[in-house]
């Protein structure tokens, strides 16, 4: 148990760093501008990191066991086009565009995993392929164009459930039931395993092609959401919609503490880095930064929140 | 144990390779009939709606001319992957290209490249620093110019407005805001609160407009969008946040969601761009000019404000 107090403090910290940056972001906005600190304006940013929030949590599975996916952004667009296909009013019941959704991202996750596990080739390049091969798919299937007329009953999904916008709800559910799996689970905790040390996990008894394949196909199931959350806020399924999703959702994870190299991260971490990336994002606009300064903002918080993380966590 | 999965892995890649260049190879030039004229076409992005509907335009009007052959590639937005899809169409020695340039300064090379290698050249609906054969497109000032002066018209010359961008730098982009400029100029009331790029992209204006509506409620009346999908964009905020019916929002190229939110009483105005006209007018000047004859150095197809009043002529 003493051996183990050490990593509990540096955890601790891990968590400290990100969180006095979020703090003195979100000081520095309140004081500066006269709406940031507004509820209305609170939901506002919780809205707007959902997607980025979900994909970011799905994309945590795959970078814990030391992988990486490069695919969310176009598993975004296609699994929202495929939702969206299905939705036109009066064809088919609520459950049945949403499913399609889930199940096209779902797919695209579990063959990202076969090809990493049973086909051997590195997560990178599987997912570089993935990247591609789903946006060519999103605009064979909708024809290169938008799909519209979209069924009222699934954009409002993206409206508000009380006070509360649906897609946080959505955002808030998926994060709670990851921390819940990673923290309770076996197989959660498995996932840390094969992603410190692969020998040693498979020494041990763990079966590293399950864990890698569920990690992708869980992944691929969240982006799948992310897309059908993304379809209905924004009333069609895009073709074109998501590019770069996957390098905000992979800056927030690593943001948040998460290694790249695998074994190390946590969902809370994860959740910070999401905040801490949304933030950013509309404190600029209310501020009215001009557009190419957002870009060098950004790249500097992110870079800056990082640094001041490892620096906490060696001290 | 390595050598043998890389042996069939590399043998596997030599024959997939070998298969490709035998497909490429024996396929397009077997194709190309004597005294027919080919075509080639790069689209911009035809994922974006109104490219898809100028390169459906120039794709099916090149289908009722006999003896043309047209093919079609599309750029995905990137400058370089068109320069290469332009490189290509010179090593197979078309006859006339129809370019839609992606960018305004970076397409500019390929244009260059296109003259160099003396085949005729058609720009649509984007210009380059160089000047093509030909050029078929509308002003795009005045899109902004007609746009902006349609909100000024609807809010008596007085009010705040938000100017959603276009790519920056992109021609498109440049001078709708140059039009929209010269309005504001003319009316010394009309106040341009806030400004900023959404790339053309309907979330990224929808999450701009959000974070507009905290910073700036109350203080605009109307919201002047580069493009329709930006504006649609915009109206979703609005819509959610309740306050549109404070707000007139009007965007550019009528594409048909656009049309059907004006019809609906959502969206105040669009420009309609007419891509059936232009994708028509490239085809023609791409014929004319490898037929060696003579054509006109621009065809500009005008612009239309479209809205409620209107609209029955633009639904097709």
């Amino acid at each position: 148990m003493n051996a183990a107090r050490p990593s509990l403090d540096r955890n601790f910290l891990n968590r400290f760093g990100i969180l006095i940056a979020l703090i003195a972001l979100a000081l520095v906005l309140s004081v500066t501008t006269d709406s940031f600190a507004s509820a209305s304006n609170l939901t506002n940013v919780a809205r707007q990191v959902s997607i980025n929030g979900i994909l970011a949590v799905a994309v945590t599975f795959v970078l814990l066991t030391g992988g990486v996916d490069l695919s969310l952004g176009s598993v975004v667009a296609l699994s929202g086009v495929v939702c969206a296909l299905f939705a036109h009013p009066g064809e088919y019941p609520l459950v049945v565009p949403i499913s399609m959704g889930l199940i096209t991202g779902a797919l695209c996750g579990l063959l990202n995993g076969v090809l990493v596990t049973w086909g051997g080739i590195a997560p990178f390049i599987v997912t570089l392929g993935m990247m591609t091969m789903a946006r060519g798919l999103a605009l064979i299937f909708s024809s290169g164009k938008p799909v519209a007329d979209m069924t009222p009953s699934l954009t409002n999904l993206a409206g508000d459930l009380g006070p509360v916008p649906i897609p946080v709800l959505c955002f808030a559910f998926v994060a709670l039931l990851a921390w819940f799996f990673l923290g309770r689970f076996r197989l959660g905790r498995h996932l840390y395993a094969v992603g410190g040390n692969e020998q040693a996990a498979r020494a041990a008894g763990v079966s590293v092609t399950k864990v890698k394949l569920f990690a992708y196909g869980i992944c691929g199931l969240l982006t799948g959401l992310a897309g059908v959350v993304l379809a209905a806020r924004i009333t069609t399924g895009q073709p074109n919609a998501g590019q770069a999703y996957e390098l905000d959702a992979i800056a927030a994870v690593v943001i948040g503490g998460t290694s790249l190299s695998g074994g190390v991260g946590s969902i809370r971490g994860t959740i910070l880095g999401v905040l801490l990336i949304g933030i950013i994002n509309n404190g600029l606009d209310l501020q009215g930064v001009s557009s190419y300064y957002q870009a060098v903002i950004k790249g500097l918080i992110i870079v800056g929140a990082v640094w001041l993380d490892r620096r906490q966590s060696r001290s | 144990m390595r050598p043998t999965p890389r042996l069939a892995i590399g043998s596997m890649l030599a024959v997939l390779t070998i298969f490709s260049f035998f497909l490429s190879g024996c396929k397009k030039p077997a194709e190309r009939k004597e005294g027919e004229i080919l075509i080639g076409f790069s689209s911009r992005d035809l994922s974006a709606e109104y490219t898809a509907k100028l390169s459906e335009a120039i794709v099916e009007y090149a289908k009722t001319k006999p003896g043309v052959k047209l093919v079609m590639v599309d750029a995905q937005s990137d400058v370089q992957k068109q320069f290469s899809q332009v490189e290509n169409f010179v090593a197979q020695k078309v006859d006339a290209i129809i370019l839609n340039p992606c960018e305004l300064e970076a397409s500019t090379p390929a244009v260059d490249y296109v003259k160099a290698a003396k085949i005729p050249l058609v720009l649509v609906n984007q210009v380059t620093k160089s000047a093509g054969d030909s050029y078929i497109g509308s002003n795009d000032f005045e899109a902004g110019r007609i746009a902006m002066e349609a909100i000024a018209k609807k809010l008596n010359g007085q009010g705040g407005v938000l100017m959603i961008h276009g790519i920056m730098g992109t021609s498109a982009q440049l001078q709708r805001e140059a039009g929209a400029r010269e309005v504001f100029a003319k009316y010394p009331g009309l106040k341009l609160i806030d400004q900023q790029t959404a790339s053309w992209d309907r979330a990224k204006a929808m999450a701009l407009t959000e974070n507009w509506i905290q910073a700036h409620k109350g203080k605009f009346q109307a919201v002047f969008a580069h493009n329709d999908e930006m504006a649609m964009g915009a109206l979703l905020a609005l819509e959610r946040a309740g306050i549109k019916k404070d707000v007139t929002v009007i965007g550019i190229d009528a594409i048909a969601q656009a049309l059907t939110a004006v019809k609906e009483g959502r969206l105040d105005a669009t420009v309609f761009q007419d891509a059936v006209g232009q994708g028509r007018g490239s085809v023609d000047a791409a014929i004319l000019l490898a037929r060696k004859q003579p054509c006109p150095k621009e065809n500009l197809i005008p612009f239309q404000l479209v809205t409620l009043e209107n609209l029955s002529s633009f639904l097709k």
